[in-house]
């Protein structure tokens, strides 16, 4: 498939526009695949396990989640808590649940981090909203914050099914949300990763790299041609990058044996999500900069071609390779 | 995705005291000097927000008003539904948790208990519901979200110790025991509500107060259509390390782990989608219909799941009959379990005009006029409904006009939206009963009559033919 200058996007993103895939599609691992539409994509899990039917349970289990973090995180939903946060005026607040408070928490964690990059509230102002998470009240200083958790939601479900595949002993896992997010457990025997690839999102079969991952968490962004993202920092639409990708470690305390109630979650795929937004818009020095304080941290960035040439765009690797990263030339 | 404003919202104009824009030079220096909290840093970056937030506030308004009683409230039944209910009755203020009970003490027990103490509510756990019973000296109120064949046990135990109680649908699996759940009440003077969260639904409450009653907006109903369309999915399962031992299940009177976790496919335990998912929406015919059925003729089977692990039937279509003050009614019902197409609505369609519903606040409520009815301006000036949106006209070819064509009628909109998750407003009903400022919207005897209609279903699927409803048969 190749590029023409005249595509425009003009429906919800397909599985792969961030140019982020399984290699073989999965059959090569042989892993059953199970699929789910939730979120405008869909949701696909890819677990090796000998029961059959056991696993079906476990990923329908995990889709059940997934539609109930909808209903709660959706902006869309007039009666999520999201909606609700969105109908605030100053002064007014509400409670949340959970996990729209969680969601809440890492997105300003990772507006602060990225500058303002990352930016659930796309420019409205998200500091103006106070969060308590020890009642899970939000409360909102002003009449106009408006919340958009499209940059870091698919992240946080791809995190909780993960968990939930955990709990249900369905190790050997590959969880993802259109791949945009994705979240690699164990590898099928006799593999030291899945195997994943990275490629122009324009024209797929250029692959860039192949990497063999297990335990990380990877987020793809990607823009069709024409297409513009708001930067929330100017207000303005920003011409962006062609592509982004972002792998993140997931960290020992993530995993079951380790996870308590104590303990706040370590959301590795939320995490990707958000940066892989905030990679679209952040300069070269910035995310060099966050990558250098961030060991494990790993990026990719395609830029747009100049003037709309045809040329091939040079794919840029940032921050230390990962075990199990092997490139291509490009 | 590409963030954008909704339509009709205000941006705030530059100028204007709305949020400032970070400057280059600005996100390069926060960068530098957010010291290295790290990806993960929110986990202990919280605690700071939280003070900030807390010392920049403004008197924070309190939870609850300084004279709202206080509600102490126990879940019997923390699976699926259970969880559901914690969820609103979490955002409802004045409520104080106590207790849950759940057999899966590995599991669902735990987690509900874990849930409610990040909120702060120090809950016991139990797996036998007598003794928390027992136990638990500050209880007034019990939420039971327990399997069919439970509810009438257990509602009527917490009614006798003195607990008000909120029992979800359906009200039993069987007409002695939704009769025994209205004997208690009424023994014990204590409040019950059944768990038919659309009769507290402001949509439908605005519909069926403001629509049909007060403005008659669909003349004289005659036909009703309703389904629940479901896709399908495989049998519900559970993760293997959290099994329950047989010997409790056997106890609490399931076979298996497979017959715990699917109960509602089960004779003598639940009664299959129609009553799973039917028991809603007839419930609404009855209602907003103002009578109940004379009579019930279905059609239903096991077509496509495994014979060997679900009991009731996958597939039901039923046909019943009403008599209305304004005449005779027939309305038809379908659930299957293989196949989602439209979800779940009803329809009520009257010589004026129609109206189609869903609980979905995607879906909302829709009205059509028929052309030939009176105008609805008087109502769409007084905000029942929305002015009109126009359908498109359609072309009419050279010079001939099909007469069988009909204009398509204009669509109106409720304009009542619900913010809050689906059972908030009808647990919210049941705990302003409790504090003696509200009227139940479910009360037993209005839920026995539902269980009436639906439990008969089954039952003319088994006949084969025409059940017959007597006025007698919904009193008690």
């Amino acid at each position: 498939m190749s590029t023409d200058g005249h595509e425009h996007a003009d429906g919800p993103r397909g599985p792969a526009d961030g140019g982020l895939e399984i290699e073989g599609r999965g059959e090569l691992c042989g892993a059953q695949r199970f699929s789910h539409e939730a979120m405008a994509t869909v949701f696909e899990v890819h677990a090796v396990h000998p029961d059959e039917r056991y696993a079906a349970q476990a990923a329908q289990a995990a889709f059940d989640l997934v539609d109930r973090l909808e209903g709660e995180l959706s902006r869309f939903r007039p009666n999520s808590d999201i909606a609700r946060v969105n109908c605030l005026t100053a002064g007014g607040s509400t409670r949340v649940g959970p996990s729209a408070m969680e969601c809440l928490v890492i997105a300003r964690h990772m507006f602060d981090l990225t500058g303002g990059a990352f930016d659930v509230a796309i420019g409205t102002g998200l500091p103006s909203l106070e969060l308590d998470p020890d009642d899970c009240f939000v409360r909102a200083t002003t009449d106009w914050v408006r919340i958009d958790l499209g940059g870091i939601g698919k992240g946080y479900a791809v995190d909780l099914m993960a968990e939930l595949l955990e709990e249900w002993g369905i190790e050997k896992a590959l969880v993802h949300g259109g791949f945009s997010s994705v979240l690699a457990l164990e590898a099928p025997a006799g593999l030291d990763g899945w195997p994943l690839t990275l490629s122009d999102p324009g024209s797929p079969s250029r692959v860039f790299a192949h990497l063999s991952v297990r335990q990380m968490a990877l987020g793809a962004s990607g823009l069709r041609k024409g297409d513009h993202i708001v930067d929330p920092r100017t207000g303005e639409p920003a011409r962006g990058r062609r592509a982004a990708w972002v792998a993140i470690p997931r960290p020992d305390t993530a995993r079951l044996e380790a996870r308590s109630e104590g303990r706040p979650r370590v959301a590795a795929a939320a995490v990707a999500d958000a940066l892989t937004t905030a990679f679209m818009l952040m300069s070269l020095e910035e995310i060099e900069a966050l990558c250098a304080q961030t060991p494990g941290l790993q990026a990719w960035a395609l830029p747009e071609p100049e003037h709309d040439r045809q040329e091939q765009a040079t794919l840029l690797h940032i921050g230390g390779s990962g075990p199990g990263y092997t490139s291509t030339s490009w | 995705m590409a963030g954008e404003n909704e339509k009709g919202k205000e941006t705030p104009k530059a100028g204007a005291a709305g949020p400032r824009k970070l400057g280059r030079r600005e996100v390069l220096t926060g960068l530098s000097t957010v010291p290295a909290l790290g990806l993960f840093g929110y986990a202990w970056n919280r605690q700071r927000q939280y003070q900030q937030a807390k010392a920049e506030a403004a008197a924070a308004p309190a939870e609850a008003p300084k004279d709202l009683q206080v509600i102490n409230v126990a879940l019997l039944g923390a699976g699926a539904q259970g969880q559901v209910l914690t969820d609103a009755m979490l955002r409802i203020p004045g409520l104080r948790f106590r207790a849950v009970c759940d057999i899966w003490a590995e599991y669902n027990q735990k987690r509900v208990v874990n849930s409610l103490a990040k909120f702060k509510h120090e809950v016991r756990g139990y797996e036998n519901y007598r003794e928390m019973l027992d136990k638990e000296k500050d209880l007034d109120a019990v939420v039971i979200a327990t399997p069919d064949f439970w509810h009438a046990q257990h509602a009527i135990d917490c009614l006798k110790a003195g607990k008000h109680v909120y029992c979800e649908k359906e009200m039993s699996n069987t007409l002695e025991g939704a009769r025994s759940m209205v004997a208690a009440a009424r023994e014990t003077g204590k409040l019950l509500q059944i768990g038919h969260q659309r009769r507290s639904n402001p949509r439908y409450l605005h519909c069926y107060e403001k629509l049909l009653r007060e403005a008659k907006l669909l003349g004289r109903i005659v036909t009703v259509s309703g389904q629940w369309n479901r896709a399908l999915a495989p049998d519900l399962g559970a993760p293997a390390r959290y099994a329950i031992p047989d010997a409790r299940l056997t106890q609490y009177g399931f076979k298996d782990m497979h017959q715990f976790r699917n109960w509602r496919w089960f004779k003598g335990k639940g009664g299959g989608p129609i009553v799973d998912l039917g028991s809603h929406q007839i419930d609404i015919y009855s209602w907003f219909l103002g009578a109940n059925p004379t009579g019930v003729m279905a059609s239903g089977g096991l077509l496509y799941l495994d014979p060997a692990t679900h009991e009731w039937y996958d597939t039901v279509m039923a046909v019943y009959d009403f008599e209305t003050p304004m005449g005779k009614v027939k309305a038809s019902y379908q659930t299957q379990t293989h196949n989602g197409s439209q979800g779940y609505f009803e329809n009520f369609m009257g010589d004026q005009g129609t109206l189609l519903l869903s609980e979905s606040e995607v879906y909302g409520a829709r009205l059509y006029r028929d052309p030939n009815a009176p105008a609805w301006d008087t109502w769409v000036q007084k905000g029942y409904v929305s002015a009109p949106k126009i359908q498109e006209m359609k072309e009419k070819t050279e010079g001939v006009t099909d007469v069988r064509e009909s204009v398509s009628p204009d669509e109106h909109k409720v304009s009542i939206v619900l913010r809050d998750p689906y059972h908030q407003p009808h647990l919210q009903n049941f705990f302003n009963a409790v504090r003696g400022k509200a009227k139940l919207n479910c009360p037993p005897e209005v839920a026995y009559e539902s269980a009436v209609a639906v439990l008969k279903v089954n039952e003319a699927i088994e006949a084969g033919s025409r059940l017959s409803f007597k006025p007698e048969d919904f009193r008690i």
